[in-house]
């Protein structure tokens, strides 16, 4: 069941809340065990929340537009009273004091916060390998990852565990997990959605946003999630649009861009027909395809890994062994203890990307790094700003290969890094961009069509998503 | 851009400055594999952008500060609940004054 369809029958008393949240606990105790998208599952606590939702609609009390809908939620997210460790030893046990703003919303629309899940540590990374905790399975092929970094609540909604989750994506980490594991993913609009409460990795590119079983699910848990929270002094004062009927919006006359850049080397030819396949369902539609160039985005990767080791070897600065988290104290001083805190609690991906960070803001090298990214960050926002007077939408892939297997691209970090090349751009220009299932691999493996908005346009976004949906269904693989 | 040699003392000394211990064997290794990044992130440097602005952040113009209010916080005993060692009302650390 969709979100949607949880909800409406949940307010119409056709379902308990408890009944919908009881299905979501047996499919996790029932496929769990062998995908592994769950860091913590708060069993007895969402039935408690369940209950509560059911004696409020006996009560004839109005309920919140997700009642009672199953939410997974990205163990990067702070949740009350439930453990949140990033998937590190280094938050292994944090039990935190409050809820981040998009949970507090979410609980606010009666939705149940039945886990949290997995990723890679702090959000770093592309495939979920990197958690401390063990990885996720891809439940389309256990042998392949679920793409990362929130690659657990991409699969507790592909396998049907929850018709929702939230994520979070600093260059990828929703929209890339979302089409490898056939799910829908969104990245709002950079300032849509609050981040107080989110754990932080690079603060001007992290944003919230859903996972759903399909893209009306999305849109309405968005519309949860959006709005000024005057504890995120990033996040916009701007109104939220009704998201749920632009799902249902016509697509005649929308103008697509198609980036040549996005079709060059590296791309895999089965993920570029089938991206093919969803623009020409586009145009059958009555959009109007046209091809635009994006002059800078081979820069992408290399702008975004300055910038973003940058901002996270500074927020992850707080992780000293002092007020939360591990501490690792040999009896010696206030420095080697924090030295040797954080030796032991950052995996290897965090602590290569923090040296690189601390490497590009430090004294010598800040101009030729840090400042020259920043500046090609904004050639970067001019390629959209330009592309976006000619076109209403960007489309491409979201990932240049199908699911990958386990190992293959852990070796070399650049290669890794190379599979965010599609996504990076508009979280560099901090703009709304989504991943919609498209049709399969002939091996069966998902592949996702790319829509990239202008800022704060989400709504043209799901418009031209259900449109690709409406095309390709698909249905949840266990 | 000439980019520099990334051998083992400099990331001993980038480690130091990001409060990082690594023994010798970890250092040897990030100093390859950031050597290696570093020199793929080098590519920027061909790009001219002499008249170029920076972005530090996207939509600095459209956002409002709050009013500057105090107002209810965490409470001691929340802040506290969580700390690896507490004394008294505060967090502990190992002596960090040098003794006479």
């Amino acid at each position: 069941m969709h979100v949607a369809d949880v909800a409406d029958r949940v307010a119409r008393g056709e379902l308990t809340a408890e009944a919908a949240c009881a299905r979501s606990l047996e499919a996790i105790a029932a496929k769990d065990g062998a995908l592994h998208a769950f860091l913590h599952v708060a069993r007895d606590e969402a039935l408690a929340a369940a209950r509560a939702v059911d004696d409020r609609r006996r009560r004839g009390e109005p309920l919140g537009p997700l009642a009672g809908v199953p939410v997974a939620i990205k163990d990067a997210i702070c949740t009350e009273g439930l453990p949140t460790t990033a998937a590190s030893k280094i938050l292994r046990g944090y039990v935190p004091p409050y809820d981040a703003t998009a949970v507090a919303r979410l609980r606010a629309a009666d939705a149940i916060v039945v886990g949290k899940t997995n990723l890679d540590e702090f959000a770093m990374g592309s495939s979920t390998e990197n958690s401390a905790y063990g990885v996720t399975r891809n439940p389309w092929d256990p042998s392949r990852t679920p793409g990362g970094s929130s690659g657990g609540s991409a699969v507790a909604v592909a396998a049907g565990m929850a018709p929702c989750a939230l994520g979070s994506d600093t260059g990828g980490s929703i929209r890339q997990p979302a089409s490898l594991t056939g799910t829908v993913g969104l990245k709002p609009t950079y300032g849509r959605v609050s981040r107080y409460g989110l754990i932080a990795f690079a603060s001007s590119l992290d944003q919230i946003g859903p996972f759903a079983s399909d893209v009306r699910g999305a849109a309405r848990v968005l519309s949860v999630l959006a709005g000024r929270d005057p504890r995120d002094a990033t996040s916009l004062d701007a109104a939220v649009p009704d998201l749920e009927a632009a799902c249902g919006r016509e697509v005649r006359g929308l103008r697509v861009g198609v980036p040549d850049e996005y079709f060059a080397e590296g791309l895999a030819p089965e993920v570029g027909e089938s991206v093919r396949a969803a623009l020409r369902a586009l145009e059958e539609r009555g959009c109007v395809l046209r091809p635009v160039r994006l002059p800078h985005t081979s820069y992408a990767v290399a702008t975004y890994y300055v910038l973003a080791t940058a901002e996270a070897s500074s927020n992850l600065a707080r992780y000293d062994g002092v007020r939360y988290g591990l501490r690792v104290d040999p009896r010696l001083d206030l420095r080697a203890m924090i030295g040797a805190t954080r030796d032991a609690g950052f995996g290897a991906e965090v602590k290569r990307r923090i040296l690189l960070g601390t490497f590009v803001l430090s004294s010598g090298y800040y101009d030729a790094y840090y400042l020259k990214a920043q500046k090609v960050r904004t050639l970067l926002r001019r390629d959209f700003d330009d592309v976006f007077r000619e076109v209403d939408v960007v489309c491409s892939p979201v990932s240049p290969t199908p699911a990958f297997k386990f190992g293959e691209k852990l070796a070399d970090p650049i290669a890794m890094y190379l599979s965010d090349v599609y996504t990076l751009p508009a979280s560099l220009a901090g703009l709304p961009a989504m991943s919609v299932p498209c049709a399969p691999t002939r091996a069966g493996l998902p592949v996702g069509l790319h829509v990239v908005a202008r800022p704060l346009e989400e709504a043209t976004m799901l418009s031209v998503a259900a449109a690709c949906e409406a095309a390709f269904p698909c249905a949840s693989p266990l | 851009m000439a980019g520099p040699t990334i051998d083992r003392s400099l990331v001993l000394h980038v480690a130091r400055l990001a409060s990082l211990s690594l023994d010798e064997g970890e250092a040897d290794r990030l100093a390859g594999e950031l050597a290696t990044i570093v020199e793929y992130v080098a590519q920027l440097g061909a790009l001219d952008t002499r008249d170029v602005p920076p972005t530090a952040h996207v939509f600095l113009d459209r956002m409002p500060l709050r009013a500057d209010e105090p107002r209810p916080g965490l409470t001691r005993e929340q802040a506290l609940a969580q700390a690896p060692s507490v004394e008294g009302e505060g967090f502990a650390v190992p002596a960090f004054v040098e003794r006479k």
